[in-house]
């Protein structure tokens, strides 16, 4: 690339500052070319086109249907352990998309987000423990104690932007770590949790792999649908206007203080749900598991390697990682992170702005070359 | 009395290794507007080679401090303008997602290198104190590794305030573009930054195996006290993250002293978060951060 060509880029990024500084998946760059697009195009192929951008939703909720279904049938198909591999992956599935509502619609870099899952987590063992509550009761009631925190802090917070709200978020999930390991007589310390699950005394029985599959199912596909309503609802297009120029979105009278809290305290909900039903199957539940960075992080990647700000973006990237992890860990239980890493690094270099966001590009301008990628975003 | 002077000397001792953790995180932050998530696989990194050197020629961990950064500098100029070039115009995500590649990477490759055992690199003398009176001791490794990082951030400042090369590090995070127009070659400056960088945090990671015991599973702590010394410290302010560095050993000494268990971190992250809500730039220092242009 030619010095000419590099500042013109570098010109685009700072005409948006601000959203480049939120930024994920190059919203401003994507936009741009959607710009390019329109004007290039016949005026006779614009009737066709307005039809297709109609149909595209409704193709989505079928598509999203015939998941589901397919889901359920997958599962007389499998053995006892495919059957938990699964699980997992379903797991991630809803913590991607959940994470996708704050960060890739919105655009706001939540590095906390495993601070919401942990505290729901918790919550239930902590519900399910000391006051033998229902676990279909704690659930919900988890998930609502989470939203309430989130919009709790997420009113001071959600005025920093970029790396500071990034950092922020990641103090609070460590300081609610710290907390719930400093509570043992509450939370069991570090020594972990064990909720009942069998006799007199198990609130909710244990729901057996079969059932944590449906649940685990039940709430990706809840979350998932959430982003599917948000992604074409008034609420989303709000959301979207922020990621890419907050001060034009509260210009055109978008309040923003509630459309982020909102976007945030929604995430935090699904999340802890997610959280929630992860300590019920998992019996014991320690600080260190729900609390793990590293979860985040997984979030993260997925999104943005499936597509920040899409629908099934997030469901590709968390379905390919979830696997890739799991079979790394069957075929090199030494070694399978440094693979993951190994796989993360090349991915980002290649594909930076997702699976799905580069399929789309590339059906459209019939240009499939990685080195674009490189290209764009190189110093 | 004589306990709060302990713990005082003790907390300022383990803040100027803090310091010298975090400086190398402060710098490529703000110059490169990179969270590199790599940092404490870097100190590590450091803590290792030291190790090896101790173990194979017998070589003392503090003067293991020299190979350890030379190694690291070279290594983290070869990733930066390798790899992290590559995409160091995307949005943040992609760089920290990059990082968190590379972290991956090294601290998994140490395992199964060095395996997941504590270590330390022992010495004659770092066990030893100063006895001051009223009973207060001063490790004597201790005191060595804070001259010795005291030493090395002195030696940064130096290098970034007054040679051409720091200025024009200086210059090229304030403005990529206006600093390219004068003839800075942005990519090499990158490179040499992100190798600073890494050579800081290896001859931390030298310093650190000589007093601490260290294992690869500490990277991300490391990592972790770097952010909030950052950000004490004011983020991508150099000097600040030495100041932010002493801030956090003094508070996690005192806390140790007047808290129970382990409530002192849970304190540390409150006054985290409670200081980027209230006062972003940082404690000390002003908004260098925010006055940087972006081109």
């Amino acid at each position: 690339m030619t010095e000419a060509q590099s500042t013109a880029d570098a010109v685009t990024v700072s005409a948006d500052p601000a959203a480049a500084d939120r930024g994920i998946g190059g919203a401003a760059v994507s936009g741009e070319r959607q710009l390019e697009v329109t004007s290039s195009k016949p005026s006779g192929g614009a009737d066709a086109g307005a039809r297709a951008r109609q149909l595209a939703p409704l193709i989505g909720w079928m598509i999203g249907a015939g998941l589901l279904i397919a889901s359920f049938g997958l599962l007389t198909q499998l053995y006892t352990g495919q059957v938990r591999t699964v699980t997992t992956i379903f797991t991630f599935v809803g913590l991607a998309s959940a994470w996708n509502l704050i960060g890739g619609f919105t655009g706001y870099a939540c590095f906390g987000q495993v601070g919401f899952f942990g505290l729901g987590g918790y919550a239930t063992a902590v519900f399910m423990t000391h006051y033998g509550l229902d676990f279909w009761i704690a659930l919900p009631l988890s998930a609502a104690i989470a939203a309430g925190f989130a919009a709790l802090v997420g009113w001071p917070l959600l005025r920093l932007r970029g790396h500071y709200f990034a950092v922020a978020t990641l103090g609070v999930a460590e300081g609610l770590r710290e907390i719930v390991i400093n509570l043992p007589n509450l939370t069991g310390g570090g020594g972990g949790i064990t909720i009942p699950t069998a006799g007199a005394d198990a609130p909710t029985p244990w729901l057996g792999n079969d059932g944590f599959y449906v649940l685990f199912l039940l709430l990706a596909a809840t979350t998932v649908g959430v982003a599917g309503f948000v992604s074409r609802h008034r609420s989303g297009y709000a959301l979207r206007a922020i990621h890419q120029d907050e001060e034009a979105a509260a210009a055109i009278g978008i309040n923003t203080t509630k459309a982020k809290i909102l976007a945030f305290a929604g995430s935090a909900a699904l999340t802890s749900a997610i959280g929630s039903a992860y300590a019920f199957q998992q019996v014991t539940i320690f600080p260190e598991r729900l609390f793990d960075v590293h979860l985040t992080v997984l979030m993260v990647v997925m999104v943005v390697l499936g597509g920040a700000g899409t629908v099934f973006g997030p469901v590709i990237g968390a379905v390919l990682i979830a696997y890739a992890s799991e079979w790394l860990r069957q075929e090199l239980p030494q070694g399978h992170s440094f693979a993951l890493g190994g796989l993360i690094v090349i991915a980002v270099i290649l594909l930076p702005q997702g699976i799905s966001n580069y399929v789309r590009d590339g059906l459209r301008e019939k240009r499939f070359s990685m080195l674009d990628n490189i290209r764009r975003y190189r110093l | 009395m004589n306990q709060f002077l302990q713990a005082t000397i003790y907390g300022l001792l383990q803040g100027c290794m803090f310091g010298l953790v975090a400086v190398g995180f402060s710098l490529v932050w703000g110059v490169m507007h990179v969270i590199n998530l790599a940092h404490g696989a870097f100190v590590l990194l450091g803590a290792y080679l030291a190790w090896q050197l101790h173990a194979a020629f017998g070589l003392d961990p503090f003067l293991g401090m020299l190979p350890a950064g030379i190694v690291l500098f070279a290594f983290g100029y070869a990733l930066q303008r390798g790899l992290i070039n590559l995409v160091v115009n995307a949005p943040i995500f992609i760089t920290l997602l990059l990082t968190f590649g590379l972290e991956l990477l090294l601290v998994n490759g140490l395992i199964l290198v060095f395996t997941a055992d504590y270590r330390s690199i022992p010495t004659t003398y770092a066990g030893r104190s100063f006895v001051l009176p009223g009973d207060i001791h001063i490790p004597f490794g201790r005191l060595i590794a804070a001259g010795g990082a005291i030493a090395v951030t002195s030696g940064l400042f130096y290098v970034i305030r007054r040679t051409r090369t720091g200025l024009a590090i200086l210059a090229t995070g304030m403005d990529r573009g206006a600093a390219r127009l004068m003839g800075i070659g942005a990519r090499h400056v990158y490179a040499l930054t992100f190798g600073i960088a890494a050579g800081l945090a290896g001859m931390a990671g030298a310093a650190v195996g000589a007093v601490n015991t260290f294992s690869p599973a500490d990277a991300g702590r490391y990592t972790l006290l770097s952010f909030v010394a950052a950000v004490l410290g004011g983020l991508g302010n150099t000097s600040g993250a030495l100041i932010g560095g002493l801030l956090l050993g003094l508070v996690e000494a005192w806390g140790g002293q007047l808290l129970g268990g382990t409530w002192i971190n849970a304190v540390a992250f409150a006054v985290l978060v409670l200081v980027l809500a209230i006062r972003p730039q940082g404690l000390v220092g002003k908004a260098y951060y925010a006055s940087r242009v972006e081109v």
